[in-house]
């Protein structure tokens, strides 16, 4: 694995360690959709990887604050819930599922897909796996549009290594010590107990004092749509502990994880009950406090059977909570009245995976086969959603077999077919196949073709919504069907050297082909009287092309990425619809600079997200309904940062500015109004420029 | 000097751990305001007693007592009025206890005044004995004896909260209103020159004539293909045909003018509509809708000077049959299907406003059910106009304000414009920026500013108002 390529001056071994990442960068070692961990090159699936050096460089305490940069992924985040979702090929949070070591992680509102990106705290990340596309054979159902692979960081140098940061971050240009800006404080604990054990524990607190922007705070007194804050405030605190034994045959961990999150909402509306008598005002608010808390627990063990197979079983038990405490403020005194505490939403899941690999005694061929059970328990609220009248308590149980193989025709060609069956308790059984294949042609170019099927399984909004009254007939459908989504891809990659060897390009050429057919949603079932209920009707379909570059010269590295993306929705739930490709571009670009007196590494990071086009219903002047292109503007976010270690690479000093081009909302046309309001005419994406600084310290003995 | 720096590290981080953390909100308590609930009031000829209340701007902390006294014109205490709790010495006291939101007295008026005769008190908050209080905003309250219109008022109708299940009548110059649950009557029988009948529209009825002229020739095979669209809310705009206009127009109800000619006169198909709903909703939002209340058969039909309604369930081969008689004095007569009987339901009330759900027009979409409306008396000749905060303050505003040709006699003119709509994630709000002028039958005209559409804790269906008198 370490493969010096780089000319790197000798340094100790401190520094050898800080470069094991841009080092690795040659070798990156991938286990996302693998059969046994393999370099990215050998990986027959195409692995982005950004490791623990790009996290760093950013700052990044969340995992939106890394997506943010990555190229045809969207962070669609909600000002008024606090949550960011990812969008990929046009697909949200729904179609992309998040795992932690191979494993997904379980989220309010969902079992790996669904997840808030802000709960995903990245202190222990060794690295961040992204494979687009269909991973249904891989990793089930909801891995529509793709996947992220978290691994977490397992080992340390030291025999004890202490490692306390803080970082302190300006939330737009606000920023004190008491009740503006971002505080986080951690600690990490790892030591080395002999050779075979390694046990390490950590806690991070992440205090986001909100941002206030235009709105005036908790104690404004008027109904002026002015009290509460553009970003909601939110405390989370994570603690984790992980325990790995490392045998020569055997290895074995298990990881423990405890989070849990404050959100205030502060209501918008003050009624300032005016009492015309005594011409005295005594405003009260309804406010909400949201807490999560999440449990984590993972047990994974990984053994040779038979002296050469390879057993690798997973187990996990995770729950989220979302309780919700709902209270009559009253701003004058400061007092909560009239208390209620209930649980919003939850979910809970029990998670097994073994697969069994290496079994067959062939040089060229590799079966791997493998069972995976997932036994979800959720509920929803009605309060989680204002068209559902009564609470949802419901089980998903997931039995689902899987085979894939590989076979090496030649040093060349190799191809790897997959197939999984989903069997279940709510749905009929369902298949997932994927079949991919690599061939390394004569001169140096690499090429991969991946397809691969995966279903996405209904929301509970659309099993369950119930809003029937005098004027409205909304339903959910318990008999939906899961959407099927299928995805094809075909990468073309090749490195290029200068002559002295200084100077790498490594271009990367890829087209997919993306679709989610019987795609759910809500349709007009009845015209008069009006009724609308979900259904298995619509299709998406995306295509694209992206070119992306890496280069490294000198004390220079970067990429330069470009990517045109074409959504075309067949909507036949609506009257009206156009199924014409609308495109969007993105590009993005990071470069880094190590400066080499002063040993400061110096990054910019740049994400380009252009015009986005979506068809909308509206009035036109004579009242009629019709289609038209609203466009969403194109913004620019771009993150920079400086980054010096010190006392003997002790001590690491990182400095940035994050969103440089001061971005807080873009104008859109490509929202459609709702039935008591007009259509929002632009969306708030961030809160402007900010300002960091992380101190870290390492101390090791 | 390594160690120093690490030390110095270390310290750093830990006081930035203890730190961040001090939320430091302290809104200072205001005092206790008492004042009267109304600025002045009004006897007529027919009351001889009325309450007085003071009210509190927040719970009292202790047991603590008020001394009122008054100034008098043309009107002597035990002569003219008296007090209850008696008074000595041109005062009394009232005492009230720690918690009591406010006071109140009893006002009895001895004699009616000669006509043209001035004769009135003004009460007057002399003490207000409570730690931190103050007497504030309606100090003083102005008792009239000669039956002049009420020059201001605060009233809360009683819509009794998310379900809204009354409908409140309001007199302004009386300053009272009164609530009557909406499920009392079905069908509203004209006392005017033409014989039309009204539908409760508080509870989403709709109606349509049908061919027939037996009542008891009609099954419910014969109209099942048409009850999925004789209904509020069905998003059809030619839904319109068979609900009352929602302007109040009374030659443009949804059933026809009832005919001399017994042939002219069909049977109407007619849905009940909804009965109030039961449900507590989430604060902010309703649930005005419940169970539906079902279909029944209808035929009017005109007996002189009398209505004669006969009406069945959807299959039966008999019906019932009631005489309404047309007073022609241009107010309703009130009819419970399920009783078979008129019902009282205005008590007679000369009404400005009626805080009711009503069944409105979306253009382009038919009819809709509204909640938290407001009508007008269009068939007294009341009528309206909103007047934006933008342009002139509710206080500013005085009678040369008055724009006379903005009067809408639509009755409507108030309807809902006066909370913001809400949405699936947000619940409807008081529009702030926005106060009425109104014109009653007696050619008053008041100014009215609304003052909440929710309780304290948001829970909509407790409306509350103030007014004052212009001319």
């Amino acid at each position: 694995m370490f493969i010096g390529v780089l000319s790197l001056s000798a340094q100790d071994k401190d520094s050898l360690d800080f470069r094991f990442d841009k080092v690795n960068g040659l070798e990156e070692v991938v286990v996302t959709g693998q059969i046994n961990p393999q370099s990215v090159n050998k990986s027959v699936f195409e692995v982005k990887v950004i490791n623990r050096e790009t996290i760093d460089r950013l700052a990044a305490n969340n995992l939106a604050d890394i997506l943010n940069q990555q190229l045809n992924i969207n962070i669609i985040p909600n000002a008024s819930t606090g949550k960011s979702g990812v969008q990929l090929f046009g697909l949200d949070a729904q179609y992309f599922k998040i795992l932690v070591d191979n494993i997904p992680l379980i989220s309010d509102e969902g079992f790996g897909n669904n997840a808030d990106l802000t709960q995903i705290n990245l202190d222990d990340i060794e690295r961040i796996e992204i494979v687009e596309g269909s991973m249904g054979v891989q990793y089930g159902a909801n891995a529509v549009s793709g996947i992220i692979n978290i691994i977490t960081k397992k080992d340390a140098q030291s025999e004890w290594e202490i490692t306390p940061y803080i970082q302190e971050e300006s939330v737009g240009d606000e920023y004190n010590f008491s009740d503006e800006g971002r505080h986080i404080q951690s600690v990490k604990i790892a030591h080395n107990i002999d050779n075979n054990w390694f046990a390490q524990i950590s806690a991070t607190r992440n205090d986001f004092k909100g941002r206030f922007g235009e709105k005036q705070g908790q104690n404004h007194q008027q109904n002026d749509s002015l009290r509460g804050y553009e970003w909601l405030p939110k405390l989370q605190s994570n603690y984790k502990a992980m325990i790995r034994f490392n045998g020569e045959h055997t290895s074995a961990f298990y990881k423990l994880e405890w989070f849990d999150e404050t959100v205030n909402r502060f209501s918008e509306s003050v009624f300032t009950n005016y009492n015309p008598s005594t011409q005295t005002t005594n405003p009260t608010t309804n406010d909400e406090i949201f807490k999560s808390r999440r449990l984590f627990h993972h047990f994974n063990l990984n053994t040779k059977i038979f002296k050469k197979s390879n057993l690798n079983v997973s187990a996990s038990f995770q729950e989220q909570k979302r309780d919700v405490e709902e209270f009559t403020y009253r701003i004058k005194t400061g007092k909560k009245e009239n208390i209620r505490k209930n649980e919003f939403e939850s979910r809970q899941a029990v998670f097994s995976r073994g697969n069994l690999s290496n079994f067959l005694n062939y040089e060229k061929f590799d079966l791997q086969v493998g069972y995976e059970l997932n036994l979800i328990d959720g509920f929803s609220s009605p309060m989680s959603n204002p068209l559902q009248s009564e609470p949802v308590d419901r089980t998903l149980n997931n039995y689902d077999v899987f085979a894939t193989s590989k076979y090496q025709f030649s040093d060349q060609f190799s191809i790897r077919p997959g197939v999984r069956a989903l069997f279940s308790n709510q749905f009929d059984p369902l298949m997932a196949v994927s079949l991919s294949s690599k061939y390394l042609f004569n001169n140096g170019i690499e090429a991969r073709a991946v397809v691969g099927s995966s279903p996405r399984t209904p929301s509970y909004d659309e099993l369950f919504t119930y809003f029937v009254n005098i004027n409205h007939d909304v339903r959910g459908n318990e008999n939906l069907k899961p959407e099927q989504g299928f995805s094809s891809f075909l990468h073309f990659k090749k490195t290029f050297w200068s002559e002295d060897y200084k100077l790498k390009i490594k271009p990367k050429l890829s087209f997919w082909y993306l679709d989610v057919s019987d795609r759910i949603e809500l349709t007009i079932v009845n015209p008069s009287p009006l009724a609308y209920q979900f259904s298995n009707i619509d299709k998406f379909q995306s295509i694209g092309t992206s070119l992306t570059t890496n280069l490294e010269y000198n004390n220079f590295s970067g990429n330069i990425g470009l990517s045109l993306t074409g959504i075309s929705k067949v909507l036949d739930s609506q009257e009206n619809s156009n199924d014409d490709f609308l495109y969007g571009l993105q590009a993005n670009s990071s470069l880094s600079y190590r400066i080499p007196k002063l040993d400061i590494t110096s990054s910019i990071f740049f994400k380009y997200n252009g015009p986005q086009y979506q068809f909308v219903q509206q009035q036109d002047e004579a009242g009629e309904t019709v289609l038209s292109r609203g466009k969403q503007d194109g913004f620019a976010l771009m993150d920079a940062s400086f980054r010096k270690r010190l006392i003997d690479n002790k001590l690491d000093l990182t400095f940035g500015i994050r969103n440089v081009l001061d971005i807080d909302r873009v104008n859109t046309t490509a929202v459609e109004g709702g039935a008591h309001n007009g259509p929002p005419s632009s969306l708030l994406l961030a809160y402007g420029r900010s300002y960091f600084i992380k101190l870290l310290y390492q101390f090791k003995f | 000097m390594k160690q120093l720096k690490i030390t110095l590290q270390v310290f750093l981080f830990i006081t930035l751990l203890i730190s961040c953390d001090s939320d430091d909100d302290s809104v200072s308590q205001n005092e206790m305001v008492v004042a009267f609930e109304n600025a002045s009031t009004s006897f007529s000829a027919e009351d001889d007693q009325k309450t007085i209340n003071l009210v509190f701007s927040s719970p009292a902390t202790e047991n603590g007592s008020l001394v009122l006294d008054w100034n008098s014109t043309n009107s002597v205490y035990g002569e003219d009025f008296t007090t209850i709790p008696e008074a000595t010495n041109n005062s009394f006291t009232l005492e009230f206890n720690a918690g009591d939101e406010g006071a109140s007295f009893e006002i009895n008026k001895l004699q009616n005044p000669i006509e043209g005769e001035e004769k009135s008190v003004e009460f007057d908050i002399l003490e207000v004995n409570h730690s931190n209080s103050i007497a504030g905003g309606n100090t003083t309250m102005e008792v009239d004896f000669t039956g002049a219109a009420a020059a201001s008022g605060n009233i809360s109708p009683d819509v009794g909260g998310p379900n809204q299940p009354n409908q409140v009548y309001v007199d302004l110059s009386g300053q009272n209103s009164t609530a009557n649950s909406r499920e009392a009557w079905d069908l509203a029988f004209y006392q005017g020159e033409e014989f039309r009948v009204k539908l409760n529209g508080s509870l989403f009825m709709a109606t349509a004539e049908l061919d027939e002229t037996d009542i008891t020739a009609v099954t419910s095979a014969d109209v099942a293909s048409l009850q999925s669209q004789v209904a509020v809310g069905t998003f059809n705009p030619t839904n319109m045909a068979y609900v009352d206009a929602p302007s109040g127009e009374i030659s443009e109800t949804a059933i026809a003018e009832i005919s001399d000619i017994a042939e002219d006169n069909k049977v109407y198909l007619l849905n009940l509509g909804d009965a109030v709903g039961t449900a507590t909703p989430q604060p902010g939002s309703v649930e005005v809708s419940g169970d539906p209340r079902g279909w029944k058969k209808i035929r009017i039909l005109k007996d002189g000077n009398n209505y004669i309604l006969q009406h069945a369930d959807l299959d039966d081969t008999e019906f019932q049959e009631i005489s309404i008689s047309n007073s022609g004095s241009k107010s309703f007569e009130y009819v419970s299907l399920s009783n078979n009987s008129t019902v009282e339901v205005t008590q007679n009330m000369s009404w400005d406003l009626q805080f009711t759900t009503f069944t409105n027009e979306i253009e382009g979409a038919g009819s809709y059910g509204f909640s938290d409306f407001i009508v007008n008396n269009r068939l007294e000749n009341v009528s309206a106009y909103s007047v934006e905060t933008a342009e002139i303050t509710f206080d500013d505003f005085s009678a040369e304000d008055i724009l006379d040709n903005e009067f809408s006699t639509d009755q409507r003119a108030i309807g809902s414009t006066w909370r913001v709509g809400g949405g699936p994630n947000s619940s409807p709000t008081l529009k702030e920026n926005l106060f009425f002028v109104l014109k009653d039958s007696d050619e008053n005209i008041y100014k009215i500013r609304f003052t909440a559409l929710t309780d304290e804790n948001g829970v909509r269906g407790f409306p509350e108002f103030e007014y004052k008198k212009l001319n």
